[in-house]
Formats: C-alpha cells, structure tokens, sequence
C-alpha cells in the first residue's frame, strides 16, 4: 500500500534522476531486470535468493518496484505450466464468482495466456504462493531503496545512502558521486560523504584508504566504526603503519563522539527515569507523605489508571466484554470502532478517565479502610497490603490472569534524534507530564481554598477540627486526590511497561523509597529526590554496563543516606518529638 | 480453647489427608496437574492448566485410558517455590496420582525434582528449557536449546546477520541458552567484536559467558537500546532475547520508540509465544521473529481439528476459573496436550500405570502426530519434533518461514562447539 | 502502641501462657513423630508441620520486634533466608559426588551443580569452609547476627523509628533479594540451592532412611522453637524485657530517663535475627529449597501478618498465627486457588480492623459481649 501511494513521486524520481539512472543501466547485466527476479524467485536457497536480488542494486527498472510490491503484498504465485515449466505470475484485479484472477507473467509483464493464446485466469488457492519473510524484504527494499535515492524524503534518501555506503561496492561511486552534485540536504550530504569514503576504505590503494579514513575521522559516525576497525586490523596483519595509525585515530574520534553522546543521553534517560519516578511517587507523596497512611496498595492505584486506560482503548475500538467476579454480572461495553486520529485520541482522553477511577476507588478505600486507621499508621501498612492482594486478585478475575495490551498512539511512538542521542517521545512526554501534574499538585495544594485545608487538617487534625473543618470529608478528599495522581501514573505507565494485574507491585518499593529520601511531606523534597534517585540509577547503569548492580547500588546509597539524614532531604520542623 | 483449637486443626489436616488419600472407585486413574493458578506465574501456567483438563475431557470421552477416565488432581503452588515440593510430595504421597503434568520456570521444576526422583513419580515437562538435565522421573516434552535457539540461529546467519546482541532476563534458562549460544556463535566463526551483551569473566579473566541480564520485572530499557541502537548502527544486527515474559513489554515498547524495526534490527524472543504476543504492540513488532515447535498458523488437519476441539470445549465447559474469551494456543501448551496422549500411548503400551514399565515404553520410542506435527520419544527423555521458525504478523500470530523436520531433542550442549580456528 | 482492654490476650497470667504453649509444643515434639514412626501419620504431614514451626520461628522473630519492642521489621524474611543460604550452603556441598554432573564424570571437583551449569570450575574461596557442620551452623548466626548488628547499629543510632524503620528494612531486603538473584552472585541465582542429599551424614531422599532424617529435623525444629519460647518467656520476666515494652509504648519517656534505649533496640534486633535465622537453616532441608523469592519484602509482610492475625505481643500468638495461616494456605490453595488471595487479604483486613489483639483476643472479646448483654460494644476501631 505504501509503495502505491508513492507512484506519483516515482516520476518525479525519474525526472530528477534521470541521468544518474542512465548511468546505472549502462552497467547493468545483460539479463531484464524481470528475468533476475524470476531467477530469485525459482531459487530455493535463501542466501543465493538474496545474492540474485542483491545484483538488481543500482538497476533502475521501476518493473523492479512494482514486482517487489506485489511480492510484500503476497500477490505473486508460481503457476506450473502444462509442459511442467513453472511461471511465476502475478495475480491481480479483482476475483470473479469463481476465485479466479487476471494473472501477469513476472517475466514479460505480459498476461499469460494457454496454448491457444487465450488469457488464462487462475484461483491463487490452486498455485503456491511465493513466499517472502523480514530479511527478504529488507533485501529487496535495499533495492527498492536505490530507486529511492532519488526519492523526494530525506529519510528514504538517507537510508539509501547508508545501505550502498556499507556494501562498499566501487562500482555504486558514480551514483553517490551525481548524488552528491544535487542533494541540497545537509544531514543528507554528510552521509554522502560517509557512504563515498566507506567505498574508499575498500579500494586497493592506500592513499585513498587514509583520505578515506580522514573525512570519516571528521564525521565521527559510529556507523562506519565496524568498517573502520576491521580496516584496522587488517592493516595491522598486513604491517602498513600508515593506513593503522589514520584507522586508529578515525576510531577514537568516533570513540569521543560516542562517549559525548552517551553523556547527554544518560542525562536525557535519567531525566526521563526520575520524572517516571515522580509521576509514579506522587500520589504516594499525598497519601503517605501528607497523610501519614502506608499505603500498600497505592501500587493497586496505578493498576486501576492502567486498566481505565485499557479500558478507553477499546471503547475507542471495539468493545469489550468482561465479567465482575463473584457477583457474576457481565458487562458489555459497546465499541466506537474509531480509526485514525480520532482512534489515537484514545490515550488523552484516558488521563481523565484514569485519574477518576483511581480517585473514586481511593475514596471508597478511604471509606472503608483507611478512616478507621489514621492512629495507626503501622497497622495501614497491613490493612492495606491485604487490599493490594485482594484488589490484585480482582483484577485478574476481571480481567484475566494475562497481561494486556496498551497500544501507544502515533504521537508517543517515535523519536527526535539530535545530535545522535534519541529523544524518544514518550520520554518526552513524562517529562512534560510531570513538570504539569507538579505544577497542578503545587497550585491545588497552595492556591485553592480546598489545599489550604489539606494543608490545615494534615498538620492537626484535632485543631482543624475544632476550627470547623469537616476533617473526614477533606481526608476523603485528600486520599481521593493521592489516589487519582496515582492513576494518572497509570495512564502513563502504559505506555512504558506491562499492563497486568500485578503490574502495581514492581513500583511500590521505589515510590516510597523516592517518598522517604524527598522528606516525608514535603512535595518538593520528592522532587528532586526522583530526579536524583533516576540520574543516579541511569549513571551508574552507564558505568558499570549494569542494571542490577546499580539499582543495589542506588538502594545501598539511600539506606546510608537516610542514616545521615533520616527525615529526608526536605522535612517538615516540627517540635513534637512523636 | 487454645488446646481446642490447636486439636482441631491438627485433626482437620490429618483428616483431610486421610479423605484425599482414599481410593475412589476402582475404573478411575488420578493424574496431578501441578501448574501455578495465582501468583506472579499464574499468567503462563492458567492456560496449561485450561488446555490439560480439556485433553483429560477428550480422552475420557473415548474411553479413557486402559479403560480408566482420568481423574485430574489439581494442586496451586501459588508461584512459591517451596510449595512445588509440598505440592509434589502430595500428590505422590497422600494421592498416589499415576503421573503428574506440571510445572513452567526452571526454579519449580527444580524444586519438584527431588520428590519426583525419591518417590520414584513421572513429571511431564511442557515449558522450553535449559536443557543440561535427563531425569529418570520427568518427561520433557519441551524444547531442549537445539530444538529452539540453535535453529533460530542458524536463520539468522543464513539471512546475512553479522551481529548478535544477547540479552535475557538473569535466571538459568537465559545463561544456559547465552552459553551455548557464544559457543555456537564462535564455532560459525563469529568474532567476539560481534557479539553483543557483553561477557562475564571468571577471576582467571577467561570468559565465561556472555549477554546482558536484567532483573525479573525490570522496568526501563533505556540504556540497553541505546546501546542496541549503537551495537546495530553498522547493519546486518540482530537480537537474540531470552527475556521472560513480563519484561518483554517494556524492552519492546521502547525498541519501537527508539526507532528500530524488524528490517534494521530484528529481534528472536524464545519465551514469546502467541500467548505472550497478546500483551504486546504487535502492529508495531511486525516480521519480529519467534521459534517454537509449534505454532497456531500451523496448517494441518490434525492442528485443525486440535483448535476446532478446544475451541468447543472451551464453549461448553464447567471448570472454574477457564476465561473463554479471545484464547489462543501457543507451543507449551500443544506440548503439555501431546504429553498426556503420549503417556496415553506409553501406559497402553505397557498396559500398566507402572512408572518403571511407563518409563520403560516411553525410551522405546513412540510416536505421536500432534498438532504441531509428529513426536517421537526419545531413550534421554526428550522428544524428536518438528521446529518452526515464524514471524509475527499484526495480528499477534506467526506466519511460518522454515520448518526443520525431525530435530533430535539434546539435552548435553554445553562445550558440544568448538571455536572455529 | 498497647492494646486496650478488650484487646488483650485470654491468658491473664503470662506464666500459664508459657505452661500452655511448653506442654503442647512438648507433646508436638513426641507425639506427631511417634505416630509417624507407627506409620500412623504420613511423612507427607509430619514435613509439612516441620515447616510450619520453622515458620512460627519466623513469626516469634517478628513479634519480639514488632509485638514487645514497637519495631516493625520488614527485614526478617531476609534473616530467616540468610540462615537459610548459609545453612544451605553446606548441604549444596553434601550433595558432592552424587549431583547429576559428577555422576556423569563431568564435575571432578564436587561443585555444586548450578556451578558446573554456569561454566565454573572451582568452588570460589568463601564457600570452601562450608565443608564443615559446625562453621556452617556458626555463620547461620554470624552472618545474620552481623548485617543486624551493622543496620541496627546505623538505624538506631540516628533514631529512625517507625515507618521509616520498616521501609528501611524494607529497601535493604529488596535490595539483598536483587543481590542474590544475580547468577554471578556465585549463590543460585534464581534457582537457589535445592537437590539436598545428606544432612550429617543422614539421607534426606532414601526411602527407607530419608522418613526418619525428617523425623529428625522435625524434632529438632520443636526443641529449638521451645528453647526459644523458654528464652522469650525468661527474657519477659527480666527488667530488660520491661525496658523494650517501655520503649514500645513510649521510648522518649524511656530515653528521658536515662536509658540508652538504641542499645536495647539493637540487642533486641541482634536477637531476632538470630532466631529469624534458626528458622531458616532448619526450614530449608525440610523444604528441599531456598531461593531468592523467600527474601523478598513481600514474604516479610506476610510474617508480620501472622503475628497480626495470632496476636501480637504474646508467646502463643504468632505460633498460632503461622501455624493457621499456612495451613489454610495449604488447603485453600487447593480448594480454592481463585479465592485464596482473596480470603488472605480479607483476613488481614478484618484482623486490622476488629480484631488488634489477634486470635488469642477472641475468648476475651467474647466474654466482654456477653458481660455488656445487649449493650453495644463500641469496636476497637472506633477508639484507635
């Protein structure tokens, strides 16, 4: 399907190309470039089935386009004919009453007609399929790819480059060279430069080799690093000092472009793993931090915004069913059947929904539980761990025992790269999220009438009460708010983890250790005890190559911390000595 | 009242054993299924529970075996590891069950082990595995490491990778498999530059193994795409991934944020199967490779008439707890089905429920055509079966590209490859 | 912290408490394996109530923190799993020359087998001494003993009490279950030990003398958790056991007149390890297995609930509590494996919520309604 809607550009890619593809066909082999792909497709051998695709690079019949399109898009059969001669065929248009089909000769583009020279129409069932699987295509969009150096998107042209960069094939020097001529591109051209003087690397000369290894030196692309080094060590086998010592240097400028850019993405990672601890811990913040409550089963808050995000999901989509444990009541949930960008609206939609179900349970956790315990803070912490297994094993009865899946929407799915470092989006996006529900938390907390009296009933009930507070209901409130950030982290936690119905658990240790390090009470404390907590993690994954070994690490250094501080970075003062 | 209470409770245990323990009418057989119903396993081993009371329904339906309709004992371990031993020792002591279907992670197998070996019981074993065991007392219809990984391997050099990036989760299954794989690897005479993971080092500084391993429920892959991404900048890279099944999430979810597909960089997972893929982007995983002994899209009559049966049981069933909707059938559980006709076919044979003589039967080798094609028994208690390699289509199922007939099942791999000189 | 009236255990008098929990764990210890000697109760029970004390070992760990000192430890899971490894340790080297690997002449050396899986091929210099009984049983105390000593010794010092204490021993036990489920932790990795042979020159597996090496451990596991009531019981009686009640129910009180309570805390400490760890190293051979799972804060939670549900702050509540508990897990997770978890949650729940005292409450509680007839007796709850 794409490579159709691409076929008003292919014009534009014959004009613009049109002398660099005469170029190409005069070195082409005598046979069509059909007959090859015939050839590829009778072969069995999966590696000489590549090597007959591979000689089509450079070739510039748009025959080879359309054929390989059809070949994606399972429309090409081998008929066998009556002499036994096997045809392979496309078959195309639309089937009649009977299944049959037009079919084309691959080989002459022709329809294939019987002996009587009548066009035959055949039922793909009765033909074998030709078969393709992941590396064939990739084989055959290499090809496809040369077409596309004339492409009018940079992306596609980039790709093209690099693959005919790292075939090293002398004879593709021309094509790159006119490329070069008319590319306008800057990101483009620079990989230009680096295809031209990967081709170099392997030409016989020396001389050419150490100019070659200087323009790659001066573009330090870890790309051409393996090249480089195999260069090198034959270089060295061999006893040509020259050639070594330019391959060694090119190898240490990629070395140094490669350190600096694991700087910046250890930093842009760490960001990203202390804001997903944040998103995660404040909920946490509230509920524990202001409230004094253990709550166990705050994990159990981000598995509910996880599942409402499910949920909305397949609203979106297609409905679903499910049945309410125990009291046997089935729910039918009838789908929009969306698709497109309304479809990926699903997920901003799901904020709300998430942050709601989270509060509303919270609030019903409140009610029932937690109200009666707020004395008793220790006793919390087992009042609500059962509630986390009973709330867990709900889930499961609801929802099944298997984990689910959360699609991630197009605008979460890909990435910048700047500079080589990836800024994948959804990283971005719990960034921006948490700087927003910070910022949220910080004005309802210090700006409404309803967080001064959080405020107020947190910092004395009894007093609070005496003034006239209805205490219970702003401590329904409060949970409510806890619990509903928690869902919140659900919602977004989709998009970097399991959905399942223990899910909750494998965030529970490290949102109160983020809560404990940040000073219990103190919003900002957990602020930048998450960033610290997430720099210090992916800093010491990078150094010792790692992930365990940091994350004890990180526990081991929080521990000795809290020894030296044991209320917290930031804590609450306070004379009372309980 | 304490004495009371304590009394009865010792009691109510004693009883309780005592009334398991009775024999129930003489035409009935009792077969253990000692799968994890809750807990953290509970996810995988629910379904093979599901698919082993429909195989004992199918067989009973035509009769049973050696006349006898079986009897399925089922016992929850809870994803406790001791309790695989508890458990065990239950249903071979207290209910003298024939032969037990159990077990899924290497741990619990282990665990259950002893019992099966000092009460001389028959453990049918579905779950691919580590290999580097032949125990007298389990069967295992599982993939042994060359009936999966090597396969899969062998596909990928022939597709003109260059690159391995070894990455699994750190727990036996993955550093046996890594092992076997660097030796594998170096034998083809790939460089050690080209492989992937990093190495582990004894104190001697000779390397061990190779990979990089993280934590069960490891939740951010950050790092280790990055490096991926750079370990595949030069082309012609591919991901070997033995991560378990609760982490493959997270890695995949930021493999397709981080721009890599299954043209630039492919990955094979062993431990995803069609179940697994359900809990997964798959639009976004599309042509990403797996490698079972079977696989749903397989098209024969027997898989046909295998799915066509499930399904309808499915529909019709009473037990507790089986979800009927949206189910799909992956490679553990056809295997732990072909198991019970296996020892269907082994009993009949020897005309007894006898371990021993069972045992006997199973090492003379017996075949069976399963869905996923035929079976044969093997004297080190394995299976010869048919591999396939497949790649995932949008649809969570694998559209299959190689079939490799008749792979031997070995257990014995570790330093079997020799480096290449 | 105390509890209130209604709350408090049925035994009045903490003598005839210790008489009672004495005489029956006394008749425990001759009676199930008498009966089992007579094959009048099956290995299978006698195995499995083996476990049970070795977890109400556990539980009395928790409770001397948790019920008389105000500590709730989230750590016990690991000192119960470190006596288990050390402990551990020694039977993986038992198994010598009968482990799979030397018996097919690939593992001349006697190493483990997980070892010989891993590439290995030398037994790493700090496993060597667990070659013998006696060190072995020496480090199930010193290792535990140490690491309690060193946090304790960190933790009290700068007074971090209360929550704070609980997520700490929280973060040190998850981070210690991390550490041993590494592979190149050297310890199991995942798999942990398991495959147990010989235990002092006893066999575990034989089926003719395997019954009466667990008669033996069973035995051993009733004598030692006597021994321990004995010493709780004695330990109460002392003025060091009425200083760790007033530190539970008021340590700034305690502190104010002129006790250093951070040293009674860490003795305390130091002490339950000890004990958590006893556990342990008896738990594992009857269990066949110890991996990284048991160490994990969760199965710490779990024991703090059998303290709850016994009744904390009492000799015979916690053996009751892991005693009942494990049972119904045993039955229910056969009955009903889809409810269990359920059941598990809402037991704690209604324990928290109306029943503080535990089990060993409920008699006083009943006598209490029917002395109030038909009055409505305010709920615990309402008043905490």
């Amino acid at each position: 399907m794409v490579w159709k809607s691409f076929r008003p550009l292919l014009l534009c890619t014959l004009v613009v190309g049109v002398g660099l593809l005469a170029d190409v066909r005069a070195m082409a082999a005598p046979e069509t470039a059909r007959a090859t792909i015939v050839r590829a497709i009778l072969t069995s051998d999966d590696a000489q089935k590549h090597t007959i695709i591979n000689s089509l690079i450079g070739q510039g019949d748009e025959a080879i386009r359309e054929i390989f399109t059809a070949w994606r898009q399972d429309n090409l059969y081998i008929y066998t004919a009556p002499n036994g001669a096997k045809i392979p065929v496309e078959l195309t248009g639309d089937k009649d009453a009977d299944g049959t089909q037009a079919a084309v000769r691959v080989d002459s583009g022709e329809p294939l007609k019987d002996a009587s020279g009548q066009p035959l129409r055949l039922v793909a069932k009765q033909l074998t399929a030709v078969e393709h699987d992941a590396s064939l295509r990739r084989v055959m969009k290499n090809v496809v790819d040369l077409l596309d150096l004339g492409s009018p998107l940079p992306a596609k042209r980039l790709r093209a480059v690099q693959t005919i960069g790292f075939a090293q094939k002398a004879d593709k020097l021309p094509v790159l060279e006119a490329r070069t001529g008319i590319e306008t591109d800057t990101e483009i051209k620079k990989e230009l430069r680096e295809a031209i003087a990967l081709i170099h690397l392997a030409d016989p000369d020396d001389g050419v080799k150490i100019k070659a290894l200087v323009v790659l030196q001066e573009l330090h692309n870890s790309s051409s690093y393996d090249l480089i080094n195999a260069l090198r060590a034959k270089a060295e086998k061999d006893n040509k000092p020259a050639v070594t010592a330019a391959a060694h240097s090119a190898l240490l400028a990629i070395d140094h472009h490669r350190s600096v850019v694991k700087f910046f993405g250890t930093l842009f990672r760490g960001l990203s793993a202390g804001s997903v601890l944040l998103v995660v811990a404040l909920g946490l913040a509230i509920t524990f931090g202001l409230m004094g409550v253990i709550n166990m089963a705050h994990g159990e808050m981000i598995t509910v915004g996880a599942y409402a995000t499910y949920i909305t999901q397949n609203v979106f989509g297609a409905g679903m069913n499910f049945t309410l444990p125990f009291i046997k009541i089935a729910i039918h949930l009838p789908g929009l059947h969306l698709t497109g960008w309304a479809y990926q609206l699903y997920f901003l939609v799901a904020i709300p929904i998430g942050f709601l179900s989270a509060a509303l349970v919270g609030i019903a956790l409140e009610r029932s539980v937690i109200r009666f315990l707020y004395r008793r803070p220790l006793e919390s912490l087992l009042a609500t761990f059962g509630v986390s297994l009973i709330l867990q094993q709900m889930f499961k009865l609801t929802f099944g025992s298997n984990n689910v899946n959360v699609d991630s929407p197009v605008y979460l799915s890909s990435n910048w790269t700047v500079f080589d470092v990836t800024f994948d989006w959804n990283r971005v996006f719990v960034i921006g999220f948490a700087v927003v529900i910070v910022f949220g938390v910080w004005l309802a907390l210090t700006k409404t009438p309803l967080g001064l009296l959080i405020r107020c009933v947190m910092q004395n009930r009894m007093m609070a009460s005496c003034m006239g507070v209805r205490t219970e209901r702003v401590n329904m409130l409060t949970f409510g708010l806890g619990s509903g950030l928690a869902g919140l982290a659900g919602v977004f936690v989709t998009q970097l983890g399991t959905v399942g119905p223990s899910m909750g658990q494998e965030y529970i240790v490290d949102s109160f250790m983020t809560v404990v390090v940040g000073g219990v009470g103190s919003i900002f404390g957990t602020v930048v005890s998450a960033l610290g907590i997430g720099l210090t993690d992916q800093s010491l994954q990078q150094i010792l190559l790692n992930p365990v070994l940091g994350k004890i690490l990180v526990l081991l250094a929080i521990i000795l911390f809290l020894q030296w501080r044991p209320t917290g970075l930031f804590s609450a003062r306070s004379r009372s000595l309980d | 009242m304490i004495t009371k209470f304590s009394k009865l409770l010792g009691a109510g245990v004693i009883a309780l054993s005592a009334l398991v323990g009775s024999a129930r009418a003489a035409d009935t057989v009792k077969v253990g299924v000692l799968h994890d119903l809750s807990g953290t396993m509970a996810i995988s081993e629910t379904s093979l529970r599901d698919v082993l009371l429909f195989t004992f329904d199918e067989i009973n339906a035509k009769g049973g075996v050696l006349g006898k309709k079986i009897v399925p004992v089922i016992v929850d371990p809870g994803s406790v590891w001791p309790a695989f031993a508890e458990k065990s020792k239950q249903l071979l002591e207290v209910d003298k069950v024939a032969v037990t279907f159990g077990c899924w992670t290497s741990v619990s197998r282990k665990s259950a082990l002893p019992v099966f070996e000092k009460d001389n019981g028959l453990l049918f074993y579905p779950v691919q595995y580590e290999g580097e065991e032949e125990s007298q007392n389990v069967c295992y219809t599982a993939e042994a490491v060359n009936q999966q990984a090597i396969p899969a391997v062998d596909f990928f050099i022939a597709q003109g990778k260059k690159k391995f990036y070894l990455i699994g989760t750190d727990y036996v299954y993955p550093q046996t498999t890594n092992l076997v794989l660097l030796e594998y690897l170096l034998s083809k005479g790939v460089p050690l530059a080209n492989i992937g993971g990093g190495f582990v080092k004894d104190s001697s500084g000779k390397i061990t193994n190779a990979g990089k391993y993280t934590p069960f429920g490891h939740k951010d892959y950050q790092q280790i795409i990055a490096e991926i991404k750079d370990f595949a900048a030069s082309g012609d890279a591919c991901v070997i991934s033995t991560l378990n099944g609760d982490t493959n999430p997270p890695f995949f979810k930021e493999y397709a944020a981080a721009g890599l597909t299954a043209d630039t960089c492919p990955v094979v997972s062993y431990s995803i199967a069609e179940d697994e893929f359900r809990s997964l982007p798959a639009k976004d995983l599309v042509g990403q490779i797996g490698c079972w002994t079977y696989f749903q899209s397989i098209d024969s009559p027997e898989n046909a008439k295998f799915l066509a049966a499930f399904q309808a049981w499915l529909k019709t069933t009473k037990a507790d707890g089986v979800v009927k909707e949206g189910r799909v059938v992956d490679s553990p559980m056809v295997l732990s089905y072909d198991g019970v006709y296996l020892w269907k076919a082994c009993v009949e044979k020897a005309g007894s429920f006898d371990v021993d003589k069972v045992r006997a039967v199973w090492k003379s080798g017996i075949s069976f055509v399963g869905p996923g094609g035929k079976v044969t028994t093997q004297p080190n208690m394995h299976l010869t079966k048919t591999v396939y390699i497949g790649e995932s289509k949008a649809d969570g199922q694998f559209k299959i590209l190689k079939t490799f007939p008749d792979v031997y099942g070995e257990p014995h791999l570790k330093g079997t490859f020799k480096p290449k000189e | 912290m105390s509890l209130p009236a209604t709350d408090r255990p049925y035994f009045r008098s903490r003598h005839l408490e210790f008489i009672v929990v004495g005489v029956l764990l006394l008749l425990l210890t001759v009676i199930f394996p008498l009966l089992n000697a007579h094959g009048l109760l099956s290995d299978f029970t006698i195995t499995l109530w083996g476990k049970y004390l070795c977890y109400a070992l556990l539980a009395i760990s928790v409770d001397l923190l948790w019920g008389y000192t105000g500590l709730l430890s989230l750590g016990q899971a690991l000192f119960f799993s470190l006596g288990g490894y050390m402990f551990g340790m020694y039977l993986m080297l038992q198994i010598g020359m009968l482990g799979s690997y030397a018996k097919s002449g690939q593992n001349p050396n006697g190493l483990p087998d997980f070892m010989v899986f891993l590439g290995h091929t030398f037994l790493p210099p700090f496993w060597r001494p667990f070659q013998s009984f006696g060190f072995s049983v020496l480090m199930v105390f010193v290792i535990p003993g140490l690491l309690a000593l060193a946090f304790g010794f960190l933790a009290f010092r700068s007074r971090i009490k209360g929550v704070y204490f609980s997520i700490l021993t929280q973060a040190l036990t998850y981070g210690a279950a991390l550490m041993f489920f590494r592979n190149d932790f050297t310890m199991g990795g995942n798999n942990g030990f398991t495959d147990f042979k010989l235990i002092l020159g006893h066999s575990l597996v034989d089926n003719d003398t395997g019954p009466a090496t667990m008669r033996g451990l069973f035995i051993a596991s009733a004598l030692v958790l006597l021994t321990v009531c004995l010493f709780c019981h004695w330990l109460n009686g002392t003025k060091f056991g009425l200083v760790r009640q007033a530190i539970r129910d008021g340590e700034n009180r305690v502190l104010f007149s002129g006790y250093a309570t951070a040293n009674f805390k860490l003795f305390v400490f130091v002490v339950a390890a000890f004990i958590a760890a006893v556990g342990g190293a008896l738990f594992v051979p009857q269990a066949g297995i110890i991996n990284p799972d048991q160490m994990t804060p969760d199965k710490s939670i779990e024991a703090v609930v059998w303290v709850a549900v016994g009744g904390r702050g009492t000799l015979i509540g916690p053996i009751i509590g892991a005693i009942s508990i494990n049972a119904l897990r045993s039955w229910a997770t056969q009955a009903y494996p889809d409810s269990w978890l359920i059941i598990l949650g809402l037991i704690f729940l209604l324990v928290v919520l109306f029943l503080p005292g535990g089990m060993v409450s409920l008699p006083g509680k009943i006598k209490a309604l029917r002395k109030s007839q038909g009055k409505p007796v305010e709920p615990a709850v309402a008043r905490a």
